[in-house]
């Protein structure tokens, strides 16, 4: 295997001796992931931020005292410019509030019935009379909202208030204490989102990193001529093949890798400068050593099947237009059965769903992030796709002899 | 090393008439070997419904090369004339490994060229146009990596590169890629590198396609070189006054068929004319059909 170790360090020297290559294939897309990331946390949580810090414009009608005391409570304050106006006031400007919250230059109107507490205060056995309050907002303005959602604290507790003056006390209405107690590990708990990313982003960005590097090792080598000049050599058609997967193996792996690091790094920036607390999974996933070399098993066996299927439709293809036609639908199959397995409910996957090639490895790794990954599944994972990849590499070498797919004879 | 240097002092007794080495040889009981041997080659490409379609043609399949037999010795340069599309690339393509014969055998340097391929190639240097170095590293580079691909070890591709460098005046140009150069420049290192380890048997698809006159002399001038040194030129042309120049021995090929051999006086005094180009167009009009084949 002299040879192959030969074409694998030429292949190398020619990304690795290209300064520009470098950047372009390794450190560029790592900045990208990073700086669009990051700008979207930025993004997300600065109008975050605005929405709650906007001063909304309250409208609320024939307001009781009761009401506005709940309302000045420390505890209930809202960034709000309150406007009380009286049942008179009110139909007189009706049509235009309405309009302004239409438009959203005002976020609320919040209307009492006449004589709300002594309607309240009336009521005295089932069937009687209750006040109502209407409340105006636009659901698709932010502004509106969110202050709806504030002023529902208020108005909760406002009813509270009301019940408790109505029954003497709101413990009547208790009839147990409701204690939550969370068992869940601390890991996994912040890392729901990114056990559900990672593997499809690992599925998905290692084809993407071998699709990159494969296509012009093969397709693009038949077309400029140079392939041709290495089956002038004297080594052995097996060896060029060794060669071209192995060094392609090597880039797409890094690549993927520089891929999948700047996500996990960016994701929990995202969720960090967008204001989140970690609640909703944007926390980092931690692996054990035992995990990290399943993870890294699993990883290389699936770039060698990837390099094995993009080598086989490039070495079929003439030229690198047309193998880009054949690997576009086969990219398409790699991300729905990478998704596929981003909405695993929980249930536990028969044994052969680990051996699918993709499907499995995917399967494996989200088992992994969760720490629930046999040995027996990891297994078949691997020999799932190993299985597959040594049969295309054998069409490969197949092809490599085949003078009308190498010489269009 | 030892029978280079028996061809080298051989071929520079005395070259031509081209038949006279091989005879001075003999007589000084000297053992020379048919370096290329071709039996009765027949190559037959099998057409996809879609070149079917482009051929305007309902035959599946396509005859290239119609039974040639032609024997190419040490020291000489042997020319294969025809017309475009007449089976002189695919001939070369075959005796270089890159195609397998559908009929017949191919033997270089004793070796057969479908059981032996690794050996053959081990032998030859193939150059043509649809053969390319790539782009992106140097000639330096390149010659180091074939060389190692020959099995050389890093001295002796240094003799190699010193030797040729000089010769072909590659050195002002060694570290620059390959996709800056001339198209000269490009032939020039691709013929260094095809060369690194000292084939004993050199196969040039039209040598001098789409290069000025200059680096096309250049390169029929190291030919000559080869030649001289004992090395089995065999190119194929289509250019008469190259061939006239070049060849010791023209095998003229139209339709796939070897329709005439031997020196250039030989085939001018088969044909009764006065130049080859004359003979070419007498045995076109005579085997030339609208058959195509290649």
């Amino acid at each position: 295997m002299k040879g192959a170790s030969i074409i694998i360090r030429k292949e190398l020297k020619r990304v690795f001796g290209d300064k520009k290559l470098i950047f372009s294939m390794f450190i560029l897309p790592a900045i990208l992931v990073i700086g669009i990331y990051s700008l979207m946390g930025v993004m997300i949580g600065s109008m975050q931020s605005d929405i709650e810090e906007h001063i909304a414009k309250v409208y609320v009608v024939n307001a009781t005292e009761d009401l506005k005391t709940v309302i000045n409570r420390d505890d209930m304050k809202m960034p709000a410019e309150i406007n009380y106006l009286t049942a008179s006031d009110y139909a007189s400007q009706e049509q235009g509030l309405k309009e302004l919250v239409l438009l959203g230059d005002a976020e609320l109107i919040v209307v009492l019935d006449e004589d709300f507490e002594g309607k309240v205060n009336a009521y005295s056995k089932a069937g009687d009379a209750i006040p109502n309050m209407n409340i105006f907002f636009n659901p698709s303005e932010n502004y509106s909202q969110q202050a709806y959602g504030n002023f529902s604290r208020i108005l909760a507790a406002y009813k509270d208030y009301l019940l408790g003056n109505r029954l003497g006390g709101l413990d009547v209405l208790t009839v147990f204490n409701e204690v939550d107690q969370e068992i869940v590990k601390e890991e996994k708990k912040n890392s729901q989102f990114i056990s559900m990313m990672l593997p499809y982003l690992i599925t998905m960005m290692l084809f993407a990193g071998a699709m990159g590097v494969g296509v012009d090792a093969i397709a693009g080598e038949k077309e400029r001529g140079t392939m041709s000049s290495m089956l002038l050599t004297p080594i052995k058609r097996n060896e060029i093949v060794v060669g071209k997967l192995v060094s392609m193996a090597i880039l797409s792996g890094l690549s993927s890798l520089v891929y999948s690091v700047a996500m996990i790094i960016a994701m929990p920036m995202m969720g960090k400068m967008s204001g989140d607390n970690g609640s909703s999974g944007f926390g980092g996933v931690s692996f054990s050593v035992v995990q990290i070399v399943e993870l890294l098993a699993i990883m290389l066996v699936l770039v060698f099947l990837y390099v094995s299927i993009i080598s086989l439709l490039a070495v079929l293809a003439k030229d690198v237009k047309t193998a880009s036609t054949y690997i576009s639908p086969i990219y398409i199959v790699v991300i729905v059965a990478a998704m596929l397995t981003m909405f695993n409910s929980g249930k536990t996957h028969p044994i052969y769903h680990y051996m699918i090639p993709v499907y499995g490895n995917a399967l494996a790794i989200g088992d992994l992030c969760g720490n629930e990954l046999s040995s027996i599944n990891f297994l078949a994972c691997l020999s799932g796709s190993f299985v597959v990849a040594v049969i295309l590499i054998a069409a490969i070498t197949k092809a490599f002899n085949s003078e009308k797919i190498m010489f269009n004879a | 090393m030892k029978v280079h240097m028996n061809f080298q002092t051989s071929a520079s007794v005395s070259r031509a008439p081209p038949m006279q080495p091989l005879a001075v040889r003999c007589a000084l009981g000297m053992e020379v070997k048919k370096m290329i041997k071709i039996n009765n080659l027949v190559k037959v490409y099998k057409l996809s419904n879609k070149k079917m379609q482009e051929l305007k043609t309902k035959n599946p399949e396509k005859i290239a090369v119609k039974g040639i037999s032609l024997e190419a010795r040490p020291g000489e340069i042997y020319g294969l004339l025809g017309p475009n599309g007449a089976g002189k690339t695919t001939t070369l393509r075959c005796v270089a490994t890159l195609l397998k014969p559908t009929e017949g055998d191919i033997q270089v340097c004793g070796f057969d060229t479908v059981k032996e391929g690794e050996k053959v190639r081990d032998s030859i240097s193939f150059l043509t146009n649809e053969i390319k170095l790539d782009p992106n590293f140097t000639p330096d580079y390149m010659f180091t990596f074939f060389g190692r691909l020959h099995g050389m070890t890093d001295e002796q591709i240094e003799v190699r590169r010193n030797e040729l460098f000089e010769y072909f005046g590659i050195n002002a140009f060694k570290d620059k890629k390959i996709e800056e150069l001339s198209t000269g420049m490009k032939q020039k290192a691709a013929i260094a590198v095809s060369l690194v380890h000292d084939p004993k048997v050199v196969i040039f698809d039209e040598p001098t396609s789409g290069l000025d006159v200059i680096t096309a002399k250049s390169v029929t001038d190291y030919l000559k070189k080869l030649r001289e040194d004992g090395k089995v030129v065999i190119v194929s042309t289509h250019i008469m006054s190259e061939a006239e120049k070049l060849c010791d021995r023209i095998g003229v090929i139209i339709n796939g068929k070897k329709v005439c051999e031997g020196s250039l006086a030989e085939i001018l005094e088969s044909t009764g004319t006065d130049d080859l180009e004359d003979a070419f167009f007498k045995l076109y009009s005579e085997h030339g059909t609208d058959e195509a084949t290649a």
